[in-house]
């Protein structure tokens, strides 16, 4: 479960002492950077951390709920695929977020056959939830060189330069391929992008579609692959991938939950997008994630024997909601901050600057409450205020016109922006690390690519804001491109699932139970398995409620 | 602020349960042993996935709701609606040669857009209270400008498809309002002239 010391001041208590006030000064910092991340960020949580005991890995710490799966048995074997169909493409793409449908759409565009599996609804992921904003150096004052100083120093200087390099050079040329896709952004009276800033950055880099950013690139990517001659198989995980005699990646195995069949999908390029983790609920922590964010990517990937990186290390979003409780874990935009909101703990007192790195800020709101200068809900969650109405205060108008996302979550919580806070404590957001990655999207593993959340090295150990959607267009791209061009190779014409036979080796070498099957797929609490009902009409056998 | 421990009794696709009053629909179901993942996306209300009918015990009134977002109440009947199928209009921006011809490559697309009755069954449909008739109105008068600026909010759910007499994909037609707009109007300078800073090679990155 989550640490919180659940003391402080009552929810009751602390909103009657409140009162929007438009300046409150910053204190000085008490603490170094690094003491405080090692003191409170969840990431340093020593009981959480594990080293992994089988595949390429062997021997890196790693978070231990990842661990468990990444050293799980398979879900299948060699009798699954018997009866199976097989179906033959150019390219597999798994997952159909930002990234998969930005490497499915180019992959497409340059000849290739595309498959585009699903494990839930095309367009259903993070990418439809980001609020922020993308980045890209556009403004006077700013270059791409800024942007990869930030990028590197956000991420403490764990990040791949190549990486960071090609993604900030690519970031202009990204706004303008989503607005050929149709995309909008805010306009300034002459037609120019607007720009806000994100935590930790050094100049106004963030382009944005009011707090609907990832709705509004979401909608538009999913119409594109709709209108054109991508397959799309919705309601499709993928459980495993398929071998070859060379050592490469030549396929997939797919469940399809409508019929409970598996299907053989044998390809030429695989390119997995399936996004992060935050469903896994690290540390017992809420999650702004989507329902399917269950990390499957890794774990396939891992058996075929690709290498992973920064395996303990995951991004806290500081602002999650924590009241009403229906709807905590829900995302507050850090557009919020980068428009001047402040923090505030129950004496009213602000405690870090709001636009810190968001790994300092999430630490710093953790400190707060476990120091006792929290607020305290009738459900015993903890959080600190915030300040929106003295967002209000300063900048009239400004909740209306920029965040009517934000309003909207206002109404379902019955709060009246404009004159209460909001309590806040950091969620589950973000997957730092993940599968290593060249520029064009290459595993270790030939004709294995991956794209977006899944993969590691661009954001080193913490992201910035709006570095995501940038990413999973950027490089969807690369990887879509990359991939297109194995189609007039020759496949190798022996595929197996030969892999698993060694996973299943070392588990047992190692002394490792087999009971747990992975990928997850669905979190736990869906009570779902491949033999459940999809539509949920029939009750899982043993369910007593 | 809530009781946790109030149970309520609820009828789900016809399975009557009995859950506490803080889950929404989607958990209520999952808690009582049923594990649907059909329709279940963002659960944050954006993604559109989880349509359902809702009627409340005080009333005969139907109601179309995303199940994430919906607090079971003692009484209420909940029903999930599967997707229909995808509408069958098919375009890519790059068939409108230019901006004058965007009104009539719309009403080439969007035959039926032209014969919408008003009957206001696709904005009572829509859970996010868009005047999504209005945009229809909008966008057939080649105003499309104004008919996407309506359309903020779809989470294209496909409820006013679904409620729409002639076919018209309601929501189809804001997103090409939309789409069309930043096509062939977005032309940012500040980004055209930092895309030619990197073209000539003039701006370029010193790696650490």
């Amino acid at each position: 479960m989550i640490d919180r010391a659940n003391i402080g001041t009552t929810y009751r208590e602390a909103l009657k002492r409140y009162r929007p006030r438009d300046e409150r000064p910053l204190p000085e910092p008490g603490i170094d950077d690094e003491k405080l991340l090692n003191k409170f960020h969840p990431d340093h949580i020593a009981e959480s951390l594990t080293t992994l005991k089988v595949g390429i890995n062997r021997g890196d710490p790693c978070h231990r709920q990842l661990a468990d799966l990444l050293q799980s048995d398979s879900r299948i074997n060699e009798a699954d695929l018997a009866g199976a169909a097989t179906v033959e493409t150019d390219v597999l793409v798994i997952g159909g977020g930002g990234a998969g449908c930005t490497a499915a759409l180019i992959a497409q565009q340059q000849g290739a056959r595309v498959i585009l599996a699903t494990k839930l609804r095309l367009g259903d992921s993070n990418t439809v939830m980001a609020e922020g904003g993308i980045q890209a150096s556009i403004n006077k004052d700013d270059s791409p060189q800024f942007h990869y100083n930030d990028t590197i120093k956000a991420g403490h200087h764990q990040s791949v330069p190549d990486l960071v390099s090609q993604l900030v050079l690519d970031g202009p040329d990204v706004i303008r391929w989503l607005i050929q896709q149709g995309m909008q952004f805010d306009l300034d009276e002459f037609g120019d992008l607007l720009t806000r800033r994100a935590g930790g950055t050094s100049a106004d880099r963030i382009c944005f579609y009011r707090d609907y950013t990832g709705l509004e690139m979401m909608r538009v990517l999913r119409e594109a692959v709709h209108n054109s001659n991508i397959d799309v198989w919705d309601y499709c995980p993928t459980v495993e991938l398929l071998g070859d005699d060379l050592g490469g990646c030549s396929g997939a195995v797919i469940s399809s939950l409508k019929n409970r069949k598996y299907i053989q999908v044998n390809a030429k390029a695989v390119i997995i997008a399936t996004g992060g983790i935050g469903r896994m609920h690290l540390n017992g922590f809420p999650t702004s994630n989507h329902f399917g964010a269950t990390g499957d990517g890794l774990i396939l990937a891992y058996r075929m024997g690709a290498a992973l990186r920064d395996l303990d290390s995951f991004q806290y979003h500081p602002t999650g909601l924590a009241h009403p409780f229906h709807l905590a874990g829900s995302l507050i935009t850090e557009g919020v901050r980068s428009c001047g909101t402040y923090l505030l703990n129950s004496k009213g007192e602000r405690f870090v600057d709001e636009l810190s790195a968001r790994d300092i800020v999430a630490a710093s709101v953790i400190r707060e409450c476990r120091e006792g200068r929290g607020i305290v809900t009738d459900d015993n969650n903890c959080g600190v205020w915030l300040d929106i109405p003295g967002l209000e205060l300063r900048q009239p108008g400004i909740l209306q016109q920029r965040f009517p996302k934000l309003m909207r979550l206002g109404e379902k919580a019955e709060i009246d922006l404009t004159k209460k806070p909001l309590l806040i404590y950091p969620t589950l957001h973000y997957q730092n690390g993940g599968v290593v990655i060249n520029e064009n999207c290459e595993t270790s593993i030939p004709g294995l690519f991956c794209t977006g959340e899944v993969t590691g090295g661009i954001h080193g150990r913490n992201r910035i804001m709006g570095n995501a959607l940038l990413e999973i267009i950027s490089f969807g791209r690369k990887a879509g491109m990359a991939a297109a061009q194995r189609r007039k190779k020759k496949r190798s014409s022996q595929l197996s699932i030969e892999h698993l036979n060694q996973l299943r080796r070392e588990l047992t070498n190692m002394g490792l139970s087999m009971e747990t099957e992975g990928p997850l797929l669905f979190p736990e609490y869906a009570k779902f398995d491949l033999d459940s009902d999809y539509a949920g009409l029939r009750r899982n056998r043993g369910s007593t409620s | 602020m809530s009781d946790s421990k109030k149970e309520v009794q609820v009828t789900i696709n016809g399975k009557q349960i009995c859950v506490p009053s803080t889950l929404s629909v989607i958990q209520a179901l999952w808690h009582a042993g049923y594990p649907r993942v059909q329709g279940v996306g963002c659960l944050e209300g954006v993604c559109g996935s989880c349509r359902v009918l809702v009627r409340r015990s005080d009333t005969q009134e139907v109601s179309m709701e995303m199940g994430c977002q919906t607090l079971v109440e003692e009484g209420m009947e909940v029903m999930f609606l599967v997707f229909p199928s995808p509408s069958q209009h098919t375009y890519t921006l790059e068939q409108i040669p230019n901006s004058w011809e965007v009104q009539t490559e719309f009403h080439k697309i969007f035959p039926e857009a032209q014969q919408c009755r008003n009957c206001h069954g696709c904005s009572v449909a829509c859970p996010k209270g868009i005047s999504v008739e209005k945009g229809v109105e909008l966008a057939v008068k080649g105003r499309f400008k104004e008919a996407g600026d309506l359309f903020v909010e779809c989470i294209m759910c496909d409820l006013c498809m679904t409620g729409c007499p002639e076919q018209i994909a309601p929501n189809r037609v804001g997103l090409f309002s939309r789409r069309v707009t930043a096509y062939f109007h977005a032309r940012p300078s500040n980004l055209i002239n930092r895309l030619e800073k990197i073209r000539t090679g003039e701006l370029q990155i010193i790696k650490e």
